[in-house]
């Protein structure tokens, strides 16, 4: 069958390499019986300019440049990237490779150098981490919002409107109904550890790795059943989860007897590894960990509580990693440890002391990239192509929402420069969330978050949209002064 | 073709370089005697860096020195045909026997410089290239290269 192919051919000096990839792609596609359509970007300027339907219409786009060619008006399309020398030297064999191993720009995934965007690794340990955490997630923002409803209730007020006392008043039916709310969060607090640990297990070992985590995770995290001050939180339920999955993938590959075999997934592999699990936790490794993370959280609520510039450094560098890839495994990484420090705090010295600072500050990093790039197209008209211009519409959706994925195609044509000023941007918002003292108990992450969740702040509504405002702007100022006029 | 970018005295026989460096040297002096080049330490300068970047040796003997340098005053073409097969580190391993030396400006006309890239697509084909090295005419050689159509 026929292909359409589309290609953009660029070098440094703009008058020999650019124009010979150009005349030999035409001519090796012309053998191979496939349309081909190549602009050339010289020191002449863009000539045969690829259109919309081009691109379109096209099965592969071959970007044979030695220096930067806009690549925003590819996003969705399956696009190749080479050097022009390539070109020369074999059109024909270029053109094979691009139709097989030509990847769609702009999805998630799409890897700039070593750092892959939007995306992290199949089968890795983050993602094992992120499919607990995306079963948790509900059962977090459900319990969430019912405690932080309840929680308004606890303080007693006196005449003058001051709080005068945390503590609900039971002797009122409203008082006594919060309190039970209070204690419906906190159940959902409780379980949401065994929950997240089931299904890191499961996404290892598959089913029947989910009741020994489960019950792992729960005996980690409570202390009466330790015998310790407090449970193991967070990193006991992955440690769990992690000894019970690959437990459960290590005894799959036993060869059980014939007559066994149906009981093995329902009965055999749960009990062996709810077992082994409890002994390991109880003799072993619950001590030690409830232990260290004992001494974590007091000395990370010491250090918040009597340094002032640590929660703005804790949330600055949350920012910075949420705003690094876009999703991927350093994003994700922010992500999981903001969840990790609430709910664990929560659990340890209940809703009133918790430590909100990495969560709320990840929640408000989120948008900054792809508000940041909708921005700067904004303010920066004649510095972005039209095609760019509509992408950045998408991102500016993509962003109110919480999605930071819609930046992924600007930064994919220009990682340095758009990493540095997502980065920047990320971090500020992290930043200035975390010095007004917000408090992101649930909802989206992003402006929209200030009505379409619950979030403590000092000037309601206001401080949020404000702090991640600064962010997009200082976002859309670095990009768009490090870019160049477009010519037109 | 327009004279002021490529015309029969931009044709010359280099018999004595022996390596790509000495071809450099000759294209430069030829460039600057020509007006091309205010310097022709900075042009040379300028071809080096290029090469450095990436090679402007092609394949079947067939090579395109140039670079893009404030120091050029208006595009040209110039015609080197080479007695010592020069070693060009090309994109097929074989040396040298023609160069096409371009002299490209930062800020050029237009169509000057599509000669120079036309020129530069021209030398995908085949036949052009196979006449460009048996051609030893001056004359013929002039005409060869002045027949390239512009697009």
């Amino acid at each position: 069958m026929s292909k359409k192919i589309v290609a953009v051919t660029a070098c440094a000096a703009g008058i020999a390499h650019a124009y010979m990839a150009a005349e030999s792609l035409e001519k090796a596609a012309k053998e191979m019986g496939y349309d081909i359509k190549v602009e050339t970007n010289g020191t002449i300027g863009a000539e045969n300019v690829l259109t919309k339907e081009d691109i379109e219409d096209s099965d592969v786009a071959i970007i044979a440049a030695d220096i930067n060619v806009e690549l925003v008006r590819f996003t969705g399309k399956k696009i190749y990237q080479t050097k022009s020398i390539e070109a020369i030297k074999d059109s024909k064999v270029l053109i094979n490779t691009a139709l097989e191993s030509g990847e769609i720009f702009g999805k998630k995934g799409t890897k700039v150098g070593d750092i892959t965007l939007g995306k992290t690794k199949e089968d890795g340990v983050i993602k094992h981490l992120m499919n607990g955490i995306s079963y948790m997630i509900p059962m977090c923002i459900a319990a969430g919002l019912i405690l932080a409803i309840a929680n308004v209730f606890a303080f007693q007020k006196d005449e003058l409107g001051r709080i005068v006392n945390w503590g609900f008043d039971t002797s009122t039916t409203m008082g006594f109904f919060m309190s039970k709310m209070f204690q419906v969060g906190q159940v959902g607090f409780k379980l949401m550890i065994p929950l997240f640990a089931g299904f890191v297990a499961k996404s290892i070992g598959d089913r029947p790795a989910i009741a020994p985590a489960m019950i792992g995770a729960y005996i980690v995290n409570d202390p009466e059943i330790l015998g310790t001050e407090a449970g193991s939180g967070f990193i006991g339920a992955i440690i769990v989860a992690f000894i019970v999955g690959y437990m459960i993938k290590g005894l799959k590959k036993i060869k059980w007897p014939k007559i066994l075999q149906p009981l093995v997934p329902i009965m055999i592999l749960p009990l062996i590894a709810t077992f082994a699990i409890s002994v390991i936790v109880l003799f072993v490794i619950g001590k030690p960990i409830a232990g260290i993370m004992n001494g974590l959280y007091d000395g990370l609520t010491y250090l918040n509580n009597t340094h002032a510039s640590a929660p703005i450094i804790m949330g600055a560098i949350i920012g910075a990693m949420i705003g690094f890839d876009l999703g991927g495994p350093v994003n994700k990484t922010a992500l999981i440890f903001g969840t990790t420090i609430f709910t664990d705090t929560v659990a340890k010295y209940g809703i009133q002391q918790a430590n909100f600072v990495p969560g709320t500050a990840a929640q408000a990093a989120i948008s900054v990239a792809p508000l940041g790039v909708w921005l700067a197209t904004i303010l920066f008209k004649d510095k972005f192509t039209s095609t760019e211009k509509v992408s950045a519409n998408a991102a500016f959706a993509m962003g109110m929402v919480g999605v930071t994925e819609g930046a992924i195609p600007f930064v994919a044509s220009e990682p340095v420069k758009m990493i540095v000023a997502n980065v920047a941007g990320s971090a500020v918002a992290g930043a200035l969330v975390a010095k007004f003292g917000c408090k992101f108990y649930g909802g989206i992450g992003s402006p929209l978050g200030t009505i379409v969740g619950y979030i403590e702040q000092p000037i309601p509504i206001i401080t949020w949209v404000f702090s991640i405002s600064v962010g997009v702007l200082v976002t859309a100022l670095i990009i768009g002064f490090s870019r160049k006029k477009v010519e037109g | 073709m327009n004279k002021e970018v490529f015309d029969i005295e931009h044709i010359y026989f280099d018999n004595n370089s022996e390596t790509k460096d000495q071809v450099f040297e000759r294209f430069a002096s030829v460039a600057f005697k020509q007006g091309y080049v205010k310097s022709k330490e900075d042009y040379l300068k300028g071809l080096h860096q290029r090469e450095d970047e990436v090679t402007t040796g092609f394949k079947d003997g067939i090579a395109i020195p140039h670079c893009k340098n404030s120091t050029v005053i208006k595009p040209g073409v110039f015609l080197i045909k080479l007695s010592n097969p020069i070693e060009w580190n090309s994109l097929d391993g074989k040396p040298i026997k023609v160069a096409f030396g371009l002299a490209i400006p930062e800020d050029g006309n237009a169509q000057h410089l599509k000669i120079l890239s036309s020129i530069a697509r021209k030398l995908i084909d085949n036949e052009f290239v196979n006449m460009l090295l048996e051609e030893d005419d001056t004359e013929k050689l002039y005409n060869i290269v002045s027949s390239i159509e512009i697009k």
